[in-house]
């Protein structure tokens, strides 16, 4: 796995002093569905660029820019790189031309429609992922858990919760693990793709089982702690509302507000009005 | 000398939904304050007897269960996992899996449980504080569970479990996976609990620890109790565990073999070095 990859992956809670770290766990999880919700009501490439500007002025603040920057390098650039150019051309859609361009004496147009579509969704993938890290590097485990207990949700929940946030750093140890055991057995990774594919599924395999044991060890560990015991848990920390989250609160209730009416009046893509000035000229 | 029960297996048998007849017809008691070591070759139900302390065996693992196992008047099958942990405290061979993986910092960790037994927060700021001077971690308090030693990371596993104060502490080969440094800061620490007069149960293959560590020795082969003595009596029966591919103590085999040899009669082997040295000097004097 690549080094930025793995970086993203690995266990990776970060510890600050920061107000987006005072706040509450719900406040941030609140903001991460807010967010989310509102990339996907609208179908607009710079209202979600504002978005994606908005949580990395936040990560700014809770001193976690590094890692969100990373984030939208892996995830928003490639899509777009990728998305954009070959949905301007193939998108079905397409109807408005921006430009032709000429490649080996072929005429090849351009279309908004796609050029729009290649642009918008990875950067509401990026809004949700980014604001979802925001909240996840932002918020201690335990005190997340013992919040989890406090608002009664199910067990069950709550296991596949805890369970869940141990798999991915397991996951990524042991496939590194695994890689190196099968390349000094002497697995080729010089090969074509079809043995590469090959490769990867030999990975699958004793990385899947190996990880399942270990999430079942650790299962186990945490069972012996009481983890599943009738009682009310102690969080370590204070877990109430503070005024950061009221500053929040506010923030979001005006920002919505704002939102209510620029789709009131011009819809879910507001962008569709620059694009008719982009059309005229 | 050990007057209180806190263990008791009662015609104990166990077969997990895969492998059937793990443990057969288990019967023994375990006293307060008492060192119980549990010994065997690869497949005796070392683990699963540890396991069915807590009440993984049957709750977590399923399959069939005869008798009874009555753990600080509990009973393992009227109780749940989590209910029997303020009883009973395991510490696995794996040190890093058996991280919650929840907390971030070492205080944290092992305060865990007690946080999740809804301990109050004095009492467990208390224990922590208890447990991480008593298990050598002091320093380590902030940092993640994750960048410590194997060595540390099983003493601060012994430390979770101790901060919960069970009446049992259960510890499955726990240095098993650590390098000799790692070994020495776990068995160091074990000596630290049996000093404290915690009771113990203790699987383990490193024979020569046994020796100093427990009072009796339980000796499973294939599910069945071999030998159930105080610790001298079963690593001197050489030829029982080397028939199970168990290598007893080298001062206790180095007697036997020369007692052979020889044809002297030794009253008792020796099983620790120091009194191998009393023994061999007492030997060498009178010839």
């Amino acid at each position: 796995m690549s080094s930025i990859g793995t970086s993203l992956l690995r266990r990776s809670i970060i510890v600050k002093e920061t107000l987006i770290h005072k706040a509450d766990p719900r406040t941030k999880f609140l903001f991460f569905l807010w967010i989310s919700i509102w990339a996907y009501i609208f179908y607009d490439y710079v209202l979600t660029t504002i978005f994606l500007i908005g949580i990395i002025i936040l990560a700014i603040i809770g001193k976690i820019l590094k890692r969100i920057l990373l984030s939208v390098a892996v995830i928003v650039l490639p899509w777009m790189a990728l998305g954009v150019p070959i949905l301007s051309v193939l998108f079905p859609w397409n109807s408005t031309l921006m430009y032709k361009i000429e490649i080996f004496g072929w005429q090849i147009p351009f279309y908004y429609e796609g050029f729009a579509w290649g642009l918008t969704w990875p950067l509401r993938i990026g809004v949700c992922i980014t604001s979802a890290l925001l909240f996840y590097l932002t918020t201690n485990p335990a005190n997340l858990i013992a919040l989890l207990f406090k608002l009664k949700l199910p067990f069950r929940f709550i296991y596949a919760f805890a369970a869940a946030t141990q798999l991915i750093p397991l996951l990524v140890d042991e496939a590194g693990t695994i890689y190196q055991a099968q390349l000094s057995r002497g697995l080729r990774t010089d090969v074509g793709i079809i043995k590469r594919i090959w490769n990867f599924l030999i990975l699958i395999v004793p990385l899947t089982l190996s990880s399942l044991t270990k999430v079942q060890i650790r299962a186990i560990a945490l069972e012996s702690r009481g983890f599943s015991a009738p009682v009310i848990k102690t969080c370590p920390y204070d877990i109430r509302f503070k005024n950061i989250d009221y500053v929040f609160f506010i923030g979001i209730a005006i920002a919505t507000l704002i939102m209510v009416y620029v789709y009131t009046v011009y819809g879910f893509s507001p962008i569709v009005h620059l694009k008719q000035y982009f059309i005229s000229g | 000398m050990f007057k209180q029960e806190v263990i008791s297996f009662q015609n104990f048998s166990y077969s997990y939904p895969t492998k059937r007849n793990v443990l057969i017809d288990i019967n023994l008691k375990v006293y307060k304050g008492e060192v119980l070591g549990i010994i065997g070759p690869n497949g005796a139900g070392k683990s699963t007897f540890c396991k069915s302390l807590n009440g993984l065996v049957p709750h977590f693992y399923g399959g069939s269960i005869k008798g009874n196992v009555i753990v600080a008047g509990m009973n393992t099958l009227e109780h749940t996992v989590a209910e029997l942990s303020t009883k009973v405290g395991i510490v696995f061979q794996e040190p890093e899996n058996q991280l919650s993986g929840l907390a971030l910092t070492v205080e944290e960790e092992v305060g865990f449980g007690l946080s999740m037994l809804g301990f109050k927060k004095e009492l467990i700021r208390e224990r922590v504080k208890e447990a991480i001077e008593k298990f050598g971690l002091k320093g380590l308090e902030k940092r993640s569970p994750f960048e410590l030693s194997g060595g540390q990371q099983q003493r601060l596993a012994i430390a979770t479990i101790f901060a919960m104060k069970p009446e049992v502490m259960v510890l499955d080969e726990p240095a098993a996976l650590l390098d000799p440094i790692g070994k020495y800061e776990v068995f160091s620490t074990i000596k630290e609990l049996i000093a404290e007069g915690s009771t113990i149960v203790i699987a383990e293959h490193e024979i020569e620890e046994i020796a100093y560590l427990t009072d009796r020795i339980l000796f499973l082969k294939e599910g069945k109790i071999i030998s159930l003595d105080n610790t001298r009596n079963v690593l001197s029966e050489i030829s029982k565990l080397k028939e199970a591919g168990i290598d007893p103590p080298s001062v206790t085999e180095l007697t036997y073999v020369l007692e052979k040899e020889l044809g002297n009669k030794f009253d008792q082997y020796p099983i620790k070095l120091s009194e191998a040295v009393k023994l061999y000097s007492e030997v060498l004097k009178i010839k």
